[in-house]
């Protein structure tokens, strides 16, 4: 033991005074910063498209409350008391929209994950819901495929670069030295020797990787203590993950090949782990299973609202009531409550079918989530992108969300329309609350 | 000579186990990628030829309607999968691939594949662009690395120097050999993915097989000026270890670190408006005027007034024309100019933003090549546009097709719903058809990639000339 001790304290003084890995560790470091500055910058635009929709959303607000008090007795106010105050609006086409937002986690910024591809907010009304959610954000394609250099990206695909960098050489550094003779000689067994050199060279890493998770969660404001901020979690992958390479990097000095081919043979690994494994397994799902094709809900949608204008208004109505039977009493003469229905009928029809989709698509990414802990640093990117609320699951759910939300804008519209009665005031301000 | 040291340098390393292994996998991956790729783009293709034509059936089969409640009833255009994508995927996992045409609306071109999918997604694909891009380099830099080093370590540099090869020509010796090995590896893959190119690639892409013979003309370009590179640094190298490091460093700066950190930067210079400015812009100059002085009820009052001129009657009632669709049309051509100018605006921000990365191609060839690859591939951003603004032009075509019938035929004193039309109008609208690029205008878009990997090409070669007399012996 006490030999250990003087060999990490020896290597540590070594190591120290080496100028390549003071280089490497600016590297890794600015990588960080960098990586850290920019997921900050990436999540504070997402929260500037968020505040410009709530912005919309606070001046329609303003409108409808400044529009429910106008003197009716004015032919020009009618129409705008009318949609502020009338559960049908003033006309068909014209609907009072309410924003719903997909508010960034605090820790968003530190792995962007997959909230670039999805757009941020949902306009949504008394209408369907199936169309209002084929919108997406601009975004260039380009900067998609190369991905973003978040700290997540530091922590899983430059770390491990730090880690091959310090071990490769373990042996072969004393080998190619000259030295290997002399520490033969010693008392001391090989096998100690290494284990002490590994053994700081782990501490190390786990030393920088701690200084950049709490650079990150200081930087981005997120406080530490807090259960929801995870980062006792981010730490523990990252001490897993950077393990793992370690001992990966061991296998391969425990080869004792020269130094050129343990650095290649470590990068090759790297490149197994972090490239190629990952690569083929999304190949091979992509050319087994191609995905479904989701115009067939736009399309379903299309045909369906064909058919509810065609078909006698009974059609619409008895499938409406089937859904909401506490309104089957309502007068089925008058325009409105067969217009709104027929909202209803086009979601269901749109929902079954997307049902059958979303479960497909569920069960192609299932398909990859079996094959991920051959690639482990997609398996350590998607578990971090789970803590930060970046997955596609998030997604979903907020999806799910929406969705939830559009069906109380309907209740409570529903619930006035289809008993004749009009929307107060205090009905209003209920609504902007947030229902 | 300088045979001799071509003939010495491609029998060392063939001969070279650890490049015997290496190779052996990287040919395995190759093969895998291109016959999966290619199965999966033929299955892709397959099912995007079916969805399109099921959907060109539910036009015909429409029944008797209006023509305008055709319109809005609405198309669809499916993007062709390209048929080189099976050797590089470019953006295509990142781009819709289908758009609904409907009256009155451009909507987007939506369901991107990586929306659909989870996180590994954004590993990227294997496909031979990856494979040729940035795995091949890595084992050119095993091939190259202790060229000179090793030589120099046995003593052998200056004996070959005594016997009158100079420098230059030992060194493009050297090169050629490496290259020579590169090919052996390379050529076979490009028979192989030839010989995949079948009639459905044909009917596809017409001009398929000089696309694909650029495509492999600039992959030998590259790996040529990525042997030049390694070599030169190898040459001067103090050491085979110092050697190994700064090309395994420039490897993972030029393939890894540098392209995100570029199209990063690219999004900063020129910052991507949003999805909501992007819409409201479009609501408000359509409800406005484009120039924000000319509201929809003033246009539409003109219009009337245009219209009863050129008619010469009073009112609207009297024309012998429907004014319905008049209306609808020259809304539709109002909306259409706002669309086409908003559009443009967002993909010239976003051309302006892969310029940046185009225009790096001169500092990193791994982007020169990566950006010339996916446009010969059809998988770049300049293609995905191209088939947006196909669907629309096929979009516009029809619509106004609906107007213009509903204008001449759909006369005053006709209910709306006793005007109806049939199968024959549904199948005087071609089935949507989009051609793509052809090689010239792809290369024509893409000089600055290709005069990157030229100007590298030729400085090189340059460089080593002068340089090679100065590459130390000892």
């Amino acid at each position: 033991m006490k030999i250990l001790m003087h060999i990490l304290s020896f290597e540590w003084k070594i190591l120290w005074r080496s100028q390549t890995l003071k280089v490497l560790l600016l590297v890794i470091l600015g990588a960080g910063l960098y990586g850290i500055y920019f997921g900050k910058f990436e999540v504070e635009k997402q929260q500037a498209r968020i505040a410009e929709v709530q912005a919309e959303q606070r001046q329609r607000f303003d409108s409808l409350l400044v529009w429910a008090q106008l003197d009716t007795t004015l032919e020009a106010n009618r129409a705008k008391y009318a949609r502020a105050l009338m559960p049908s609006g003033s006309d068909y086409r014209t609907h009072s929209n309410y924003t719903v937002v997909n508010t960034p986690s605090a820790t968003a910024g530190l792995c962007l994950g997959q909230r670039d591809l999805y757009p941020v907010y949902y306009n949504l009304n008394i209408t369907d819901f199936a169309r209002k959610v084929n919108t997406g954000e601009l975004a260039n394609p380009m900067k998609l495929l190369t991905g973003n250099f978040d700290l997540s990206y530091v922590i899983v695909f430059l770390l491990p670069l730090l880690i091959i960098s310090l071990f490769y050489n373990l042996y072969s550094v004393e080998k190619e030295g000259g030295t290997l003779p002399l520490l033969r000689a010693q008392t001391v067994s090989l096998f100690t020797l290494l284990l002490g050199k590994s053994i700081i060279r782990l501490f190390l890493i786990w030393g920088v990787g701690a200084i950049l998770l709490l650079l990150g969660f200081l930087l981005q404001g997120v406080p530490l203590a807090a259960t929801e901020s995870g980062f006792f979690r981010w730490l523990g992958i990252l001490l897993a993950y950077t393990t793992l390479w370690a001992l990966v990097m061991v296998g391969v000095v425990a080869l004792r090949r020269s130094s050129a081919l343990s650095a290649m043979l470590g990068l090759g690994l790297w490149l197994v782990f972090t490239l190629i494994t990952p690569a083929l397994i999304n190949l091979s799902v992509s050319a087994a299973q191609p995905l479904p094709n989701r115009a067939e809900v736009i399309h379903a949608v299309r045909t369906q609202n064909d058919k509810n204008w065609e078909m006698p208004k009974s059609y619409v109505l008895n499938q409406f009531y089937a859904a909401y039977p506490e309104y089957a009493e309502v007068d089925t003469t008058e325009f409105y409550p067969w217009y709104y229905a027929t909202f209803t009928v086009l979601d269901q029809e749109a929902q079954a079918l997307k049902a059958v989709i979303d479960e497909q698509v569920q069960e192609r990414n299932a398909q990859m989530a079996r094959w991920e802990w051959l690639a482990p640093a997609a398996w350590v990117h998607e578990r971090l992108a789970g803590l930060c609320h970046t997955d596609r699951q998030s997604q979903m759910a907020f999806l799910k969300e929406a969705q939830a939300y559009h069906e109380k804008i309907k209740d409570f519209y529903f619930a006035r329309l289809y008993e004749g009665a009009s929307i107060t005031l205090e009905d209003l301000r209920k609504l902007e609350r947030g229902l | 000579m300088l045979r001799l040291v071509i003939k010495k340098e491609f029998m060392t390393a063939l001969r070279d186990v650890r490049l015997q292994v290496s190779g052996a996998i990287l040919i395995v991956l190759m093969l895998t990628a291109v016959l999966v790729g290619k199965q999966g783009q033929k299955q892709i293709q397959t099912e995007r030829e079916k969805a399109q034509s099921a959907m060109y059936d539910t036009w015909l089969n429409q029944g008797e309607k209006h023509p305008h409640s055709a319109a809005h009833y609405g198309m669809f255009a499916f993007k062709p999968k390209p048929v080189l994508s099976f050797l590089d995927v470019g953006l295509d996992n990142y781009t819709g691939v289908s758009v609904f045409l409907e009256a009155h609306r451009q909507n987007e071109v939506l369901f991107s594949a990586a929306q659909d999918s989870n996180g590994m997604t954004r590993f990227g694909e294997m496909t031979a662009a990856l494979i040729l891009q940035v795995l091949l380099p890595l084992l050119i830099i095993f091939l190259t690395f202790n060229i000179f080093s090793r030589e120099r370590e046995e003593g052998t540099l200056r004996l070959i120097h005594a016997q009158g090869l100079s420098m230059r020509q030992l060194l493009l010796g050297k090169v050629w050999g490496t290259y020579a090995m590169v090919l052996l590896i390379f050529l076979p893959l490009v028979l192989l993915a030839y010989l995949l190119l079948d009639e459905q690639s044909a009917q596809l892409d017409s001009h398929v097989t000089g696309k694909f013979l650029t495509l492999a003309a600039s992959y030998a370009l590259y790996f040529l000026v990525f042997v030049l590179l390694c070599v030169l640094i190898s040459a001067f190298a103090k050491n085979s270890g110092v050697s190994l490091l700064s090309l395994l460093g420039l490897w993972i700066v030029a393939c890894i670190v540098l392209p995100k950190a570029t199209s990063n930067l690219a999004d900063k210079v020129y910052p991507t408006p949003s999805q909501f400015e992007f819409r409201s812009t479009i609501e408000e100059k359509v409800e406005n005027g484009i120039d924000g002085h000319n509201p929809y009820d003033a246009r539409l009052a003109s219009l009337r007034e245009a219209t009863l001129d050129q008619y010469g009657v009073g009112t609207i009632e009297e024309l012998p024309v429907n004014w319905s669709g008049i209306a609808m049309q020259a809304g539709e051509e109002y909306t259409d100019q706002v669309y086409d100018h908003e559009f443009s605006k967002v993909e010239q921000i976003f051309h302006q933003q892969n310029r940046v990365s185009e225009w790096a191609g001169f500092l990193n060839p791994y982007l020169a090549v990566r950006n010339l690859s996916m446009a010969l591939a059809g998988t770049d951003f300049r293609h995905h546009v191209a088939f947006a603004r196909a669907a629309e032009d096929y979009r516009r075509a029809f619509v106004k097709k609906m107007n213009k019938d509903m204008e001449v035929n759909h006369t005053p004193g006709i209910a709306f719903g006793d005007y109806n039309v049939g199968e024959e109008m549904w199948s005087s609208i071609a089935p949507f058809a989009y051609e793509l690029p052809r090689t010239a205008t792809i290369l024509g878009q893409e000089w600055r990639s290709l005069a990157a990997l030229s100007l590298w090409l030729v400085a090189l070669f340059l460089g080593s000339f002068v340089l090679a007399p100065k590459i130390p012996k000892l």
